[in-house]
């Protein structure tokens, strides 16, 4: 090979070992793992301190009078976890509605981040696709 | 009308088809007549899929909801623009948009080009014809949106989706698609090019050309979108990293690669693979995003949802145009060989360079990020995400460099720069920077990413400002003319470079609606009738919640005054609204008072009309408005670089004569109004040179020796035959004659030799229209065909649908489904 060609080689090496190093870490930061109830509870321990997004439906909601916070429990498949949230809700966010909530999992409960609060709906061009909370 | 429509669907196909293969024969052959006919037939699509657009919306206009796709996107209370647009509201409608976008594209470009590219003509409509002919072939076996109800059709539609019922959202798909499809031309071209192997660099300016309106509408489009999910989606910010946004992300960052690389191409004769990869890249990337959105590969907020078959079908396109482009790439290798080596890094091919790996890496990279979710579960089964914050954090920096790039680019030579005129360029611009940087510390902004924005903007205003001061006041020294006239001059005779700056000067406004985002804040306020709550210097006070409505929805309105420090700034009407036929999809109409500075942006969030309490998300969102402005001056800039020569002529004035003359035509192009009522009274100078320079294009020059037109006479200013010419037109201008006197006059004198002709002659002109006649008499027949055949149809379903009408309404939709099922 030339000196040229390995100058080339090289080059192209580093910058992709580089790139490649930084992606990995901050992939591993900017993660958010999607997963239902049921499996977070099956080692909740394990989920800790993740990024998660929580599906499920919403069950025992209650606000606090006169303030944006929320208290509530999610469910899926028969498991439950607490969740509680501050600010503001989608106008489809009430008893048994889906949703996907980001944010932690803590030994007290799941905190939902700010504006963490997605209520399923699977596609907006497609209204006619009927939808029947709780299955 | 349906089955005329689907029937119009299928006569498209088969023409396509013919056109394709009448073109590829004629191609090989090399036989003029059937190119021609290919050609006839190119066109021909276009009139078709006119025709269809026409029965579609003639249906959404009337309410023939016996067509499913109307009834699933429109209503009868619905605006009539909304009914329009329906049209390309859903995924069946949008691809039949796309069709009738790319054949009316493509009939432009063969009509601009034919004779320019002669060669390559052929197997340009080749490849659009067969593009078009897969997005037919999906509609006419998959996604037909002539499909009609099999058994009785429900009395009124579904109606729009209300987020798109906006109006940024009835242009921005349009110029979205148009970017889209545009890029397809410069793909024919290329491909032209390859399979002929006319690879000198001809090709490239049709290339260069279309791949420039095609960026231009991609740009126009993202920015639409931007404008649309800022003023309709409510969550305050403009660009969320959608997988729809991204898809029209993706071919935007290659397209702008091929629009800087492409300059080393012709500069300096290297990169040539390269650039037909970006081309082929680019138009790649267009059917990959509409892929990605249509066939529900990756989930998101406004794909359309899932569709198995379609992705196959997608998929195998793809994999057929990866193959065809790169396999002509590899087999044309030997053509394609670069002429020149990198000389030195400290070069402007070399910034160039660095900004298309840049640029690459960013489509890369958000195309990695946008398919994470889908690569994720592919491979390990656990269901991965990556959010904004992710996006965020890699594209700010990149974002960061290629505007410090489009700072320093300009600033290099060609081949080498030497250090000590690198030092000299680099002065003023890098004192901005360090100004700019100091003065946003000292206002008090404290975020690093937005302060370097902010820093680098000034860095790469500068420079540009540099750029036409400099040049300015070379042709200032050369002409001998006054600074604005000079200005003038000089964009005019480099347009594609100055037209360039103007575009970065566009993209600079906009990165400063960038940085502004650093920094913005919100808050969510709960309050109660007349209570108050003070967000960044602004007092928001909630006086009343009211609900109206109308035919089509009901409106939940707060009513908020808004002061800051004491100042009573006025009232705003957040509001959400809940149309009928979507009540669990309401829309929050969003409040926002704009200033430069920054736009204070209300949300009605949450509300309890019993209480009159109403929850407000207020955000401040600084400098937003400077995107929008900066896509105008973008867009000014495009235009000047593709404007052809004509447009430019008045301005390029040699003399002081003709810089008065310059300084003239702008004060009258700033004011329409006055030169239009200057036009009955008295011709003034101005108008006389505007007529002047007219008539000078459209006299020969005499002298016997040129045969060019006066205003382009190679002999000029000093050419006997003007000398004796000139002062004529100039006396029968005085004298206030009209052009057909004074063309007259001239005939008179030298003759009917005297008049530019036309290039085409008359009998060209027919030759030219056959296809037209043709096309015209074929559609006309096909047409009444049609609409006979499709009358008795139409009786008979009428019938059914009477005796029908008393069965049971559950057992219809049952058989309607089942029948779906089955077709």
């Amino acid at each position: 090979m030339s000196p040229k060609a390995i100058k080339i080689a090289v080059t192209c090496v580093v910058l992709a070992g580089a790139l490649g190093g930084l992606m990995y870490t901050t992939l591993a930061q900017g993660t958010e793992y999607y997963i239902h109830v049921d499996e977070v509870m099956n080692d909740p321990s394990a989920w800790q301190g993740k990024h998660l997004q929580l599906h499920g439906y919403v069950a025992d909601l209650r606000q606090r009078p006169d303030s944006l916070d929320y208290r509530f429990q999610v469910k899926f498949n028969g498991k439950v976890i607490p969740a509680r949230y501050t600010g503001v809700v989608p106008d489809t966010f009430k008893n048994d509605a889906e949703v996907v909530l980001k944010g932690q999992l803590h030994p007290d409960g799941f905190a939902v981040e700010p504006n963490g609060v997605m209520a399923k709906c699977p596609s907006k061009y497609n209204p006619q696709t009927p939808r029947t909370a709780g299955n | 009308m349906a089955a005329l429509g689907s029937f119009v669907l299928l006569a498209t196909f088969v023409v396509a088809s013919y056109a394709l293969a009448a073109c590829v024969a004629g191609g090989r052959r090399r036989s003029r007549a059937l190119i021609e006919s290919g050609i006839g037939a190119f066109y021909m699509t276009a009139a078709l899929m006119t025709v269809a657009s026409g029965i579609i919306v003639h249906a959404f206009l009337v309410g023939d909801y016996t067509i499913k796709y109307v009834q699933r996107y429109s209503d009868s209370a619905q605006p009539l623009v909304y009914k329009i647009t329906s049209y390309w509201g859903g995924l069946d409608g949008s691809i039949m948009f796309w069709v009738l976008l790319l054949s009316v594209f493509g009939t432009v470009a063969v009509a601009v080009n034919r004779e320019r590219h002669r060669e390559l003509i052929p197997w340009v409509v080749a490849v659009i014809a067969a593009t078009e002919m897969f997005f037919i072939f999906i509609m006419v076996v998959h996604n037909n949106p002539f499909d009609t109800f099999v058994t009785q059709a429900p009395a009124d539609g579904r109606g729009l989706n209300p987020l798109l019922q906006n109006f940024y959202m009835a242009i921005h798909p349009p110029s979205l698609y148009t970017g889209f499809v545009a890029m397809t031309i410069p793909y024919a071209f290329g491909m032209a090019a390859l399979i002929t192997g006319h690879l000198d660099d001809a090709w490239l300016r049709a290339v260069r050309r279309w791949t420039m309106i095609g960026w231009l509408f991609l740009t126009f489009g993202l920015t639409l979108g931007m404008l649309w999910a800022y003023e309709e989606l409510g969550w305050g910010g403009f660009w969320g990293w959608d997988p729809v946004e991204n898809a029209g992300l993706l071919p935007w960052f290659t397209a702008t690669a091929f629009l800087h690389s492409v300059m080393v191409q012709e500069r300096r004769g290297m990169l040539r693979v390269w650039n037909v990869t970006l081309v082929i890249v680019t138009f790649f990337l267009t059917i990959f995003g509409t892929f990605m959105t249509r066939s529900g590969v990756v989930q998101s907020v406004h794909a359309f949802g899932e569709d198995r078959w379609l992705a196959t079908l997608f998929s195998g396109f793809m994999i057929l145009i990866v193959t065809f482009s790169f396999g002509l790439v590899v087999y044309r290798l030997p053509l394609l060989k670069s002429r020149h080596e990198l000389d030195s890094w400290a070069s402007r091919e070399a910034a160039f360079l660095a900004n298309n790996w840049i640029l690459l890496f960013s489509a890369f990279f958000v195309l990695f990020a946008t398919m994470f979710p889908t690569l994720a579960e592919a491979v390990s089964g656990q269901r991965l995400t990556v959010g904004p914050p992710f996006f965020n954090k890699w594209m700010l920096p990149i974002g960061l460099i290629l505007l410090l790039l489009t700072g320093i680019a300009p600033l290099l030579a060609w081949r080498k720069t030497t250090l000590s005129s690198l030092l000299k360029e680099f002065v003023w611009p890098a004192a901005a920077a360090v100004v700019t940087g100091a003065a946003v510390y000292a206002l008090g902004i404290r975020v690093w990413a937005s302060g370097i924005c902010f820093a680098l903007c000034g860095f790469v205003f500068v420079t540009i400002l540099q750029e036409f001061i400099r040049g300015a006041n070379v042709r200032k020294g050369a002409t001998g003319t006054d600074m604005l006239t000079a200005l003038i001059g000089l964009v005019s005779r480099s347009r594609r470079r100055y037209g360039g700056y103007i575009v970065h000067v566009g993209i600079v406004l906009m990165f400063l609606g960038f940085a502004g985002q650093g920094y913005k804040r919100d808050e969510q306020l709960l309050l109660k009738i007349g209570q108050q709550s003070t967000v960044a210097g602004f007092t928001i006070r909630h006086d009343a919640l009211t609900v109206t409505s109308d035919e089509q929805k009901q409106m939940i309105t707060g009513l908020v005054t808004v002061s800051r420090s004491g100042k009573p700034l006025g009232e705003m009407r957040p509001a959400k609204w809940f149309f009928a036929k979507h009540e669990d999809q309401p829309t929050s109409e969003v409040a926002i008072r704009r200033a430069p500075g920054e736009d204070l942006y209300i949300v009605l969030a949450g509300y309890d009309v019993a209480t009159q309490t109403a929850t407000y998300a207020v955000t401040i969102n600084p400098l937003v408005n400077w995107i929008w402005f900066g896509f105008a001056v973008l867009a000014f800039g495009t235009g000047i670089a593709l404007l052809p020569e004509r447009a430019y002529v008045f301005a390029a004035a040699k003399l002081p004569a003709g810089a008065a003359t310059t300084g003239l035509m702008l004060v009258l192009l700033l004011l329409p109004v006055a030169a239009r009522a200057q036009d009955a009274a008295s011709v003034s100078p101005v108008q006389r040179s505007e007529l002047k320079r007219e008539m000078e294009g459209q006299l020969m020059c005499m002298c016997g020796g040129c045969r060019a037109p006066m205003n382009n006479c190679p002999m000029a200013p000093g050419c006997h035959g003007l000398k004796d010419q000139e002062p004529k037109l100039d006396a029968y201008i005085a004298q206030g004659m009209s052009r057909d006197a004074i063309k007259a006059a001239f005939v008179k004198e030298y003759g009917e030799t005297v008049l530019l002709e036309p290039p085409d002659t008359s009998f060209n002109r027919l030759a030219w229209l056959f296809p037209y006649v043709v096309g015209g008499v074929g559609a006309g027949a096909i047409g009444l065909v049609g609409w006979r055949w499709s009358r008795k149809p139409d009786a008979s379903q009428a019938e059914s649908v009477q005796t029908m009408a008393v069965e049971d309404v559950a057992a219809k939709q049952r058989l309607d489904d089942e029948l779906r099922d089955l077709d």
